[in-house]
């Protein structure tokens, strides 16, 4: 066994407006808890927050959703080849999945408000087993249109029942 | 078949419905009027008051129409290539399942099933494993009809292979051939009980449910009488050690209690055709659960730290198909001498090779992710109680104390590497990790279905990786954790050929 065997990453990007979603959901996010800690500060004094408080707080959340999204796409990949996909996700943890297409079962596309807006798609390829779905954020919708497809087609022409 | 034949088909068959079996008329009302006790109880006594009242006879009467009702509404049928199972008479309700996803078949008879010959049939299958009721249940059928049911719905499943090569593995009708027992239960076993986590999880819970009734009690006794006075009197070096004492013994009787209740006259054996494994347990509620040798996919030897202590462990199946929630079904080996896991293990596998095979370890970068996962968080406790001696004043003696925790880190660090490894035999993966939850699992390279890369921030820096294999069965993941990146993916592509190579760099 040779010790210098690594992956490469996975051929293709997402798309370059996938970093909006991120960046709306993770600005969402920050308001949500920033309406929460205002509740229990303020509303229902279970704490009281110093100002330089709050100033740190919007800080750590607005750079969060700033950097977060950048640094993500340059993560996010994924390929399909005719026997296998293969996925990349992540930020400061990541994680790469393989699954052979003979073993692929479902294969789902969803859109969120968000990325309908701005014509992106998901997609989830999932397998028989409860700790499998591949999943591949931000697509462009007419490419994870004819991502599903090819999925589709190539799962149909595999024999068994995938587990 | 088109859609006329299917109904004539359907007429000509209606004769096939079976019913449950018409004891379990005797075992619902009693399960029912248990359940509805604390209502008859009430009603009877409230009912006094006003005599006459017929709300007491009622009471009574909806329980035993409720059995009623379930016996005439249940039917099922085995028809050429699956189980189907009718509920309800008004609103109808029919599960099918194809019989080649028939996983395992679960008797179950509680003492009044018992005394009355019957057992709930469970049948698990694949099928419905996302949405939860993925069981089929009959309650009840008579024992013997229940063992013929098994018999029928694990042999004919893979009908389509035993047509090819002729019916000669069919088990004939009458009295079931002898059984090959594997392993049966040895009573002195029992002293495995106290050690194992689920026997300590279930003293403590019953510790603590009863624990605010006794401390009240104690409380009163102690104030109230003399005896709170001679215990009070007695040094604390007699009356530490002799609580600690009683502890353990209600917590070992508790667990034995519940080892016995559990395993009595475990019996696991391969049935004659030597297509199924049969597990045969419990002292008062008997659980005979049968495994469909085409679907184990593998074998975890759990060594939680008691029972590696006195040399112990537990055999579970690995089972395709089967929830995360039916695991509880697939013991193959209570608590027991680890040589009886390791040669039960071997026999059911039919090979030594990966319950034995010497693992790789996962080398020095590993090991010092160990120790500074273990060291660093407990070694600041003493230090953060130094500080607080040094400038807030506090005693010296909870920082000394507190200097145990590092000295326990290492050590478990230590055990935690010891238990770190991996190999590949010709049919399995093996894997091995933990200390307190220790475990070894050998799965089918068949049996995976993809790999999952994970690496977290601290992971990267330390150029390792953890491998998870999935597969349909079992825990659904199984762990290579915190090997280096180059021998993880070596292995993943080793161990599924064709699948990783295409992704290799360079």
């Amino acid at each position: 066994m040779s010790q210098s065997v690594t992956l490469r990453e996975p051929a293709g990007r997402v798309s370059p407006r996938a970093p909006v979603v991120w960046a709306v959901a993770a600005l969402v996010r920050g308001i949500v808890l920033a309406a929460g800690l205002v509740v229990a500060s303020v509303v229902l004094e279970l704490f009281s927050m110093p100002w330089w408080g709050w100033v740190v707080y919007a800080v750590v959340a607005l750079g969060y959703a700033a950097l977060m999204p950048a640094y993500r796409y340059r993560v996010h990949r994924w390929e399909s080849t005719d026997t296998a996909v293969y996925t990349q996700r992540g930020w400061l943890s990541r994680e790469r999945r393989i699954a052979p297409m003979s073993r692929v079962q479902t294969v789902d596309l969803e859109q969120g408000v968000v990325s309908r807006l701005l014509g992106l798609a998901h997609v989830t390829v999932t397998t028989a087993s409860a700790a499998g779905p591949l999943r591949i954020d931000g697509l462009d919708r007419d490419v994870a249109e004819r991502l599903v497809d090819e999925l589709t087609r190539r799962t149909e022409a595999e024999p068994g029942d995938a587990t | 078949m088109t859609e006329r034949t299917d109904q004539l088909t359907e007429l000509a068959r209606d004769a096939d419905w079976r019913h449950l079996d018409l004891r379990m008329l005797l075992v619902h009302p009693v399960n029912e009027l248990v359940r509805f006790l604390p209502l008859v109880i009430g009603v009877f006594f409230l009912g006094r008051s006003s005599e006459g009242d017929p709300w007491h006879y009622l009471g009574v009467a909806v329980p035993v129409l409720l059995g009623l009702w379930r016996f005439a509404s249940t039917r099922f049928r085995i028809t050429g290539s699956q189980i189907e199972l009718r509920r309800g008479l008004l609103s109808r309700s029919v599960l099918t399942a194809p019989l080649d996803r028939v996983r395992t078949v679960e008797l179950t008879a509680s003492p009044i099933h018992r005394l009355l010959g019957l057992a709930k049939v469970e049948i698990g299958t694949g099928s419905g494993a996302r949405n939860g009721d993925n069981r089929l249940v009959l309650d009840s059928l008579g024992t013997a009809e229940g063992r013929r049911l098994r018999a029928d719905l694990l042999h004919r499943a893979p009908a389509v292979p035993d047509a090819v090569a002729g019916n000669a593995a069919r088990v004939p009708d009458g009295p079931a051939p002898a059984e090959t027992v594997i392993m049966r239960l040895d009573p002195s076993w029992v002293r495995f009980a106290p050690l194992t986590t689920s026997g300590l999880v279930i003293a403590l819970a019953a510790l603590g449910g009863s624990s605010q009734v006794l401390g009240n009690v104690i409380d009163r006794a102690a104030n109230a009488s003399s005896v709170g006075g001679r215990v009070r009197a007695l040094p604390l070096l007699v009356t530490i050690p002799a609580g600690v004492v009683t502890f353990l013994l209600v917590i070992s009787t508790l667990a034995i209690g519940g080892y016995l209740l559990a395993n009595w006259g475990f019996t696991l054996s391969r049935d004659p055709s030597g297509r199924s494994f049969h597990v045969r347990r419990g002292l008062l509620t008997t659980r005979e659960t049968s495994i469909d040798v085409d679907r184990l996919r593998g074998l975890e030897i759990h060594e939680p730290l008691g029972l590696r202590l006195v040399g112990g462990g537990r055999l579970t199946a690995v089972v395709s198909g089967l929830g995360r929630r039916a695991e509880g079904s697939t013991s193959l080996v209570p608590p027991a001498p680890r040589t009886v896991v390791i040669a039960v293990g071997e026999h059911t596998l039919g090979e030594a090779g990966p319950l034995s095979v010497p693992l790789v370890p996962h080398g020095p970068a590993a090991r010092r992710r160990r120790y500074l996962r273990a060291v660093v968080p407990s070694g600041l406790v003493p230090l953060v109680l130094g500080v607080l001696w040094l400038l807030a004043g506090w005693p010296l003696w909870p920082a000394l104390v507190a200097l145990v925790l590092p000295v326990a880190g290492t050590w478990l660090a230590a055990d935690r590497y010891a238990g770190l490894g991996h190999a590949l035999t010709e049919r399995y993966l093996v894997v091995r990790s933990g200390s307190f939850q220790g475990r070894r699992d050998a799965l089918q390279r068949t049996g995976i279905i993809g790999w999952n890369i994970r690496q977290t921030f601290f992971q990267r820096r330390a150029g390792l990786v953890t491998l998870c294999a999935t597969t349909a069965a079992g825990k659904q993941v199984y762990h290579v954790l915190d090997a280096p990146e180059g021998m993880a993916i070596a292995l993943a592509d080793a161990a599924v050929p064709g699948l990783v190579d295409q992704f290799l760099a360079g």
